[in-house]
């Protein structure tokens, strides 16, 4: 699979700890969805006026980015008012790997088209339906089904906005005609409406991002073309469809130069669609986006985090890493109970100080606390191998075949858990990559799978639990010493925006991306780590602007 | 603008609603097999599948599916309970036990995998084609389901159809990578996976979008509705057509499939209406899907809720149960795939059995045999259904299910790991057990037949043969001919 050449080469580059060779074995399988051969770059529509490519290079590689579902979801409510949220409740799911868009795992189904059709005709049917959110979609006030100028009107606007694109003369002909053939039929207008919405929704062009742009003197990289960046721009930022003024700034040329793209960034994060997203963002690479609980436990604990990231990195922008220093944080009397604060004395939360109870910043948040649980307990191991993996970009490899990983360490039935792990430690082969991993679970264990601090097993109240860790050799004990490790060490910094990155190009970072990556880096920790830095230098890149043919 | 599709005239269009032909006793040929005017009653064939091992880690007892008895009237343990409801629909099942998939790194052989269980073991005994070396975790050649609809789905609205009842993988740290895939055809030199559908109220929609409601007024709305959705995807073609002189191999590839899928579509709602009457008829409306619950990591402590890795999996399975049987009765499709779990799945089995586990930790610890039993039995009440569905539908001189062949799978058997050199583990393909239901082809239905050595693909070679497909499914050669009368 290609995918792990990417992750590694990323790491490497990025200057991230990279630990390999502490066991040599299979990779971790993966059924593939067909094998696909490889292609020449010939996408090119002309031999015209050959584009410069970037200069410094960095262009990576992309094909087309079908909508994720959650994307779907978001482009329709802003397209057609429709807050259903069709894509959840008509797509298959979405390969998570963290993230939910990465284009190498997208595959055509005869359940995908199936579903799209039903979720096109389901939308277009019921939109009609409702006067009022049709009225604002339509535009116009027919005269009458025979209208054709209020029927071109239509498909000319909503075409654009659903396509990010203009449509073509033939285009808007051919279904202006449809449309009126339609209405025709049923002498209705509206008839004709739901059928072109019905093509819209399925065209290719609405349901992948599609990038041509023009050819450069590279051969395989193309420059995008407004529109093209625009897509990029309000995907990343807003995980969402460009609204109709980026498309005009698109048409005006407002998004040809870097600088420009990096100003409508800029005021793009002031929309509220930023906030939701980079709230995702962490949530999909944190892994606590579906959490293991009670829908108002749950409640509780997102607002807690999306509380502290938004304070970071809006209200009072401030270095990122604050989010892991943070001293204290936004807690209603649920959580305060939980972690053994003094409570607020409602359901709305309010800032508490942690004081010296060792909480520090989101590591010890529930959300966070709650992934990586087994067994119904905290699993030291998947821990370990959330913080190595997701929190810092390093590869661990896979346990090796012989080795049965469904069952917690037995330890010769040691009576305590951290003695059964002594299983991992004494035998040499499991140690060096448990060595790895465990270590680092055991610093949180004092935190059980719901974030509740302890200081026995709830089960054997004689065995005591230390939450003494180690990470690289360096002792540590709980989300504070462990969050002030990876700050001082330049390793979270890194691989934040490397899974940025990822989030925002739709795979993962290939030889070609380095460049870009790192100069995202320096520009993060050059500006004080704020996280609005590093959203424009993404957007800023000369990069951003073009894309690099599969191979 | 060119249509790319001849979009036909068709009947329905002119003399509105279709005359329901119910098959009548006097329209067969003495054996009772085919219509008098010589054409033959259709074969259908399935694959389900259980994504659980027989019995539990270091539990002495491999299995209580196995029946004690050999032949007809076997004896029913805990998996097999739901067998003697339904009619005493285990008259029309036969269990065959003592397989086994082959195993080894060098070499790996015939049909077989390399070491590690999961998920290895699956692509050999869904394909019956072995890893091509101890780094291959995919799927190397086409499966039964698909050989099948090669050879007997071309004339049917649905070539095959692919249902799945597990409604998501559950767990927020990983990815299924495959392990959701019962069904992969051959393209070109590729093997594609083709995933199930996990709506029951899509499938609904899509199973019975042609046919003509009996109202005259409702049945224009039909004709109407349909010549709008064919308008509409033969637009959407001829956009993809129009796009791919822009796009670059790989994507262009990419929309080829996509094109593929969307001509299909456009040929299913262009098809001919079935003929309801009879028992073909347009089931009620399933309404909403049951919700889809969230994460299961961390199922069997405290603090545990019920809810997670759940999506009411029970009911998707019976509302898949009662679209196969109607597929099957109207002549829908000819070939199903209907993964109930996936593969080391982990649904939650509180709401099935009340241990409060998912269904992989279950045998890790979890549980015993005896409760790994009772989720088999969850699985097997599925299919049991099915067959008296199928058995209590006329069809010609006798049933549908004489002229089916069914079979369920599970994905592990118990015993010895070459993986952990554990001997009583659920990572095994020893002493695996299966269902064969049906009676097409002379399968002497209703007996359990011991097949030791043999591997799961003769089960299914058994069956597509049952079915008039005379072919292998991958290495694996030959029939059993204990399952034939």
């Amino acid at each position: 699979m290609r995918t792990r050449t990417y992750r590694n080469v990323a790491m490497a580059a990025l200057g991230g700890t990279l630990v390999m060779g502490c066991y040599r074995g299979t990779p971790d399988g993966g059924l593939g969805f067909g094998t696909e051969g490889s292609g020449t770059a010939d996408g090119g529509s002309d031999d015209g006026t050959a584009e410069t490519p970037p200069e410094n290079g960095g262009v990576g590689m992309v094909g087309l980015r079908r909508l994720s579902r959650t994307e779907m979801d978001h482009t329709l409510r802003d397209l057609l008012g429709d807050d259903t949220d069709p894509g959840t409740r008509f797509l298959p799911e979405d390969v998570i790997d963290p993230f939910d868009n990465d284009f190498t795992n997208q595959a055509v189904s005869t359940v995908l088209v199936e579903s799209i059709e039903t979720m096109a005709n389901d939308i277009a049917t019921r939109l009609v339906q409702d006067p009022t959110r049709r009225q604002l979609v339509v535009g116009c006030e027919p005269t009458g089904p025979a209208d054709a100028s209020c029927m071109e009107d239509f498909v000319g606007r909503v075409g654009r906005r659903a396509l990010r694109r203009p449509l073509t003369t033939e285009e808007i002909e051919g279904w202006t005609q449809l449309g009126l053939d339609f209405a025709a039929q049923r002498s209705d207008f509206y008839e004709g409406v739901d059928t072109v919405l019905r093509v819209l929704l399925q065209h290719p062009s609405f349901i992948y991002r599609v990038e041509v742009g023009t050819p450069t003197a590279e051969p395989g990289v193309f420059r995008l073309d407004g529109y093209e960046v625009a897509t990029r721009l309000s995907y990343f930022v807003w995980g969402t469809t460009p609204s109709d003024d980026l498309l005009d700034e698109a048409e005006a040329g407002g998004l040809d130069s870097p600088a420009q793209v990096a100003e409508l960034a800029r005021t793009m994060l002031d929309d509220p669609r930023a906030r939701e997203r980079i709230d995702r963002f962490h949530a999909m690479w944190l892994g606590y986006y579906a959490l293991p609980h009670e829908a108002a436990l749950t409640t509780s604990m997102r607002r807690e985090t999306r509380a502290l990231l938004d304070d970071v990195i809006f209200d009072d922008p401030r270095s990122y890493l604050d989010v892991f220093a943070a001293g204290g944080s936004y807690v209603d009397d649920t959580l305060a109970e939980l972690y053994g604060l003094p409570a607020p004395g409602s359901d709305e939360p309010t800032w508490v100080d942690y004081g010296a109870i060792g909480r520090q910043g989101l590591l010890s948040h529930g959300s966070f606390l709650s992934v990586a649980a087994r067994f119904g307990d905290t699993s030291p191991t998947q821990r370990g191998l959330l913080i190595r993996t997701r929190l810092l970009c390093q590869a661990i490899p896979p346990p090796p075949p012989d080795v049965d990983v469904d069952n917690p360490p037995e330890g010769g039935d040691a009576e305590c858990k951290i003695d059964r792990y002594e299983e991992h430690r004494s035998n040499g082969s499991c140690n060096g990559c448990h060595e790895l991993v465990d270590p680092v679970g055991f610093g949180l264990e004092q935190y059980d799978q719901m974030g509740r601090f302890r200081t026995a097993e709830a089960d054997n109240p004689q065995c005591e639990i230390t939450g003494e860790g180690r990470i690289d050799g360096q002792p540590f004990s709980g989300p504070a010493g462990l969050a002030d490790y990876v700050m001082d060490n330049e390793l979270l910094d890194s691989c934040m925006v490397h899974q940025l990155y990822r989030m925002a190009m739709g795979h993962q970072v290939g030889f070609e991306d380095l460049r870009y990556v790192n100069d995202l880096l320096t520009r993060f920790r050059g500006e004080g780590h704020r996280f609005d830095a590093v959203v424009l230098a993404l957007v800023e890149d000369e990069a951003f602007s073009y894309r690099r043919e599969e191979d | 603008m060119t249509r790319r599709l001849g979009r036909r005239t068709f009947l329905r269009g002119l003399g509105g609603v279709a005359v329901a032909l119910p098959t009548l006793e006097i329209m067969l040929d003495s054996h009772g097999t085919a219509l008098a005017g010589g054409e033959v009653l259709p074969h259908r064939f399935l694959v389900s599948f259980d994504g659980g091992a027989l019995g539990a880690d270091n539990d002495p007892v491999h299995n209580f599916y196995a029946p004690d008895t050999v032949g007809h009237d076997y004896d029913l343990k805990t998996a097999l309970a739901p067998l003697s409801g339904y009619g005493n629909v285990r008259d029309d099942i036969s269990v065959v036990s003592g397989l086994r998939i082959p195993y080894g790194t060098s070499p790996i052989p015939a049909g077989g995998w390399a070491s590690d269980f999961h998920i290895q073991a699956l692509g050999p005994l869904i394909s019956g084609v072995r890893n091509s070396s101890t780094d291959d975790y995919g799927v190397n050649g086409p499966t039964a389901d698909q050989l099948v609809a090669e050879a007997i789905g071309g004339g049917t609205t649905f070539r095959s159809l692919a249902y799945q009842v597990q409604a998501s993988w559950y767990l927020t740290q990983s990815a299924p990578y495959g392990r959701d895939i019962l069904s992969y055809r051959r393209e070109g030199d590729s093997i594609v996976a083709n995933p199930g559908q996990t709506s029951p109220r899509l499938a609904y929609q899509a199973l019975f979008t042609g046919f003509v409601p009996p109202d005259p007024g409702d049945a224009a709305d039909l004709l109407y509705e349909l010549d709008k959705r064919r308008s509409v995807l033969d637009r959407v073609g001829a956009s993809i057509d129009a796009l791919m002189p822009q796009l670059g191999t790989a994507d262009r590839r990419r929309m080829e499939r996509h094109l593929d899928e969307i001509r299909d579509l456009e040929m299913r709602l262009a098809a001919n209406p079935p003929d309801a009457g009879g028992h073909c008829q347009m089931l009620p409306d399933p309404g909403e899907d049951p919700a889809v619950g969230g994460d299961n990591a961390s199922v069997g402590g405290d603090g545990y809720d019920v809810n997670a890795g759940w999506s009411d999996e029970s009911t998707r399975a019976r509302v898949f149960a009662d679209l196969i049987h109607m597929a099957f009765t109207c002549d829908l499709t000819r070939s199903v795939a209907w993964l109930m779990t996936m593969a080391q799945s982990h649904m939650n089995i509180h709401p099935i059995t009340d241990i409060p586990y998912d269904l992989h930790e279950l045998g890790h610890g979890g549980g015993t045999t005896e409760d790994m039993s009772r989720v088999r039995a969850w699985h097997i009440d599925h299919f049991a259904y099915l067959v008296a569905k199928l058995r209590d539908t006329p069809e010609g001189g006798g049933s549908v299910l004489d002229r089916c062949a069914l079979v369920h799978l599970n994905e592990a058997g118990h015993g010895f790991d070459p993986g952990s050199g554990g001997e009583l583990s659920t990572h095994s393909t020893e002493n695996m057990c299966c269902l064969i239901a049906g009676r097409a082809g002379g399968l002497d239905a209703g007996q359990h037949v011991v097949a030791d050595g043999m591997h799961p693909g003769h089960v299914l070679n058994s069956a597509m043969r049952a079915v008039g497909v005379d072919q292998d499914l991958g290495e694996v050669v030959g029939r059993i001919d204990g399952l034939f009368a």
